[in-house]
């Protein structure tokens, strides 16, 4: 038997993936044998409860040993890139599950957490791969059930739209990044990311074709982050899905994207590192541009913040386009940051639509008045995205700013102080539509204790990442380290 | 390239040849040697024996869809235990379990799609 032979390092190696497994079994094994009143109340708790003991499982059992170690043939690595963004996805789908709780055609849906869950394990295998295949799988893996999970309500138009553009535009990428993978086997001779460098070195691979390789490489992953020029799908897909399932798409999913192109890039193409930063460069300044200049047009709470994610994006690529240390230790802690502030701002475009039946931001005239609890604590996401101090943006900022001037990147460093600047004025043109006296508003009662958990924790978070700095940049900082070990 | 390889090739280009001259001669000589008398009952859509009613672009229910997909993983499937039957003998223990997972996800499949109501026609 294989399995005796197993050594325990094999299995921890997986830890998170199996638990997630069994949750998603037992999620769809709860959806059959209980009844839509019970699911409607528990469903959502035992998803957030499973992900929190996943995370403590993993933090005990399977925190990476001291230096990387390629397991099951060389197809994952058991590192800290792995370990923290795998914490990452699991805070997403745990915070997710309980603010879907909150809307009922998603609450009672057994199969809408265990896509989640599935989605989830993909975006965790693919912070961990470090061969090829297991790459694309991975990829894949998590982009099935985001397709399902962004048409999910089949009766409304906006969401089928979401699912079916979100399906074309991800097969185009993944086409794409699969051309780009294969080019680079063609020349390499080796499916092992960590090989590959070498191979190519020695087999002498025109720069050309490298290149061409990088730039269908970067389609892909592009697509993911949602980066311009590859971010027409984003606006339209952040509409018409699920509002839950929006927030999850611009932090998760963008997050699983950042993981394997900082892996890529730096462990696969270190040799052409000048040419890559500066692509990734022009990437970040027509990111930041693009998004920012758009949002502020948009008359659409949701497109407002599509836009705003692709300009994030953009802040978060600067730290990549640094190509040091430092820069990848601030693209992961704005990872980090960006994940409780945009998922408690799209939290309470969840309950802002659900009451008033828009996502415009005529529906969020007057939230003060309606409660002044969701107020304030869209006026803590909307500072951090603008990167205003105690907020969490705001170091997360500062790590990426900070990262463009070290590495003599000057410019980019200006052009994201002038776009954070244009990015200030649409958020806070939001909350001035939420503070402004409206008369005759109701109060938004009727909140679940799951969402209002969700949104403390987010609020929190927020404020402890920009207050508190020490673990997350450290965690960060480890990250980065090993992402220059091979 | 080898003189032996070009001969493969020259054997695959010969055989192309006939196969695509084989039907078309029958067709041809079919065509030139067959009495000829059309009625409106020969020269009616042929559907299988059946009648055909309508156009032929209606929609099919969406159910039809479900049904199909059932059946297709079910499908693959013994095909996929085809190999693994005929070997039973011979293989370890190991594969045998294997196997019996692969079924019993299956399985567990079929009994999701059942409770859910996917193969109730409504």
């Amino acid at each position: 038997m294989v399995a005796s032979t197993l050594p325990v390092e094999y299995i921890r190696a997986l830890l998170p993936e199996i638990g997630l497994l069994v949750l998603a079994g037992l999620v769809l094994g709860l959806d059959l044998f209980s009844s839509e009143v019970s699911r409607q109340r528990w469903l959502g708790w035992v998803v957030a409860a499973g992900s929190l003991g996943i995370a403590g499982l993993s933090l005990a059992f399977a925190y990476p040993v001291a230096s990387p170690r390629l397991l099951w043939g060389g197809a994952l690595r058991l590192d800290e890139v792995g370990f923290v963004f795998r914490m990452l996805f699991l805070a997403g789908v745990g915070l997710t599950a309980l603010f879907a709780m909150q809307v009922k055609d998603l609450a009672g849906k057994g199969e809408f957490f265990a896509l989640l869950l599935f989605s989830a394990l993909g975006f965790s295998l693919m912070a961990s791969a470090a061969d090829m295949v297991m790459l694309f799988l991975a990829i894949e893996t998590a982009s099935i059930p985001l397709y399902v999970l962004a048409g999910f309500y089949l009766r409304d138009i906006r969401s089928a739209e979401a699912g079916l553009k979100y399906v074309l535009f991800g097969a185009v990428a993944s086409a794409t990044l699969l051309y780009g993978l294969s080019l680079l086997y063609g020349m390499g001779g080796t499916t092992r990311l960590y090989d590959l460098e070498a191979a190519l070195r020695q087999a002498q691979a025109p720069l050309e074709m490298v290149a061409v390789a990088l730039f269908l490489v970067l389609v892909g992953f592009g697509f993911k982050v949602a980066a311009v020029p590859f971010h027409f799908w984003a606006p339209d897909v952040y509409e018409g899905a699920p509002t839950p399932v929006t927030g999850y798409l611009s932090t998760a999913s963008k997050a699983a994207g950042f993981a394997v192109l900082l892996r890529f890039l730096i462990g696969v193409f270190a040799e052409q590192t000048a040419f890559w930063t500066l692509l990734i460069g022009i990437l970040a300044t027509a990111s930041m541009l693009v998004g920012n200049y758009l949002a502020l047009v948009q008359s659409n709470a949701k497109r407002l913040l599509a836009y705003s994610s692709i300009a994030q994006a953009g802040y978060i690529l600067i730290g990549v386009a640094a190509g040091t240390p430092l820069g990848a230790t601030g693209a992961v802690y704005y990872l980090i940051a960006y994940l409780v502030t945009n998922l408690a701002a799209f939290g309470i475009l969840t309950v802002v639509e659900q009451v008033l039946g828009s996502s415009d931001l005529k529906a969020l005239e007057g939230l003060q008045q309606r409660s002044a609890p969701l107020a304030l604590a869209m006026l803590a996401a909307l500072l951090s995205l603008g990167g205003i101090p105690p907020f969490a943006g705001f170091i997360a900022k500062l790590l990426v700013f900070g990262s463009a001037v070290e590495a003599g990147q000057i410019w980019l460093a200006f052009v994201g102080v002038f776009n954070s600047i244009i990015a200030l004025y649409y958020y806070l043109v939001v909350l001035r539509t939420i503070y402004r006296f409206t008369p005759g508003v109701e109060p938004i009662s009727e909140i679940k204790p799951a969402w209002r958990l969700a949104l403390g924790i987010c609020v929190v978070g927020i404020v402890l990442i920009g207050v508190w700095i020490a673990p997350w940049y450290s965690w960060a900082g480890s990250v980065a380290r090993v992402l220059w070990v091979y | 390239m080898g003189h032996e390889m070009l001969n493969a090739w020259l054997y695959i280009g010969l055989f192309t040849l006939v196969a695509a001259a084989l039907p078309a001669i029958a067709i041809f000589l079919a065509g030139l040697l067959s009495p000829r008398k059309p009625n409106p009952i020969k020269d009616a859509t042929y559907e299988c024996g059946v009648e055909t009613v309508g156009p032929a672009w209606t929609q099919l229910r969406v159910q039809y869809y479900l049904f199909a997909l059932a059946f297709l993983i079910f499908d693959v499937e013994s095909v996929l235990l085809f190999p693994w039957a005929v070997a039973y003998q011979q293989l370890p223990l190991f594969a045998i379990v294997e196997a019996i997972i692969f079924l019993a996800i299956l399985v567990g499949g079929l009994f999701y799609a059942w409770r859910k109501g996917a193969l109730n026609w409504q």
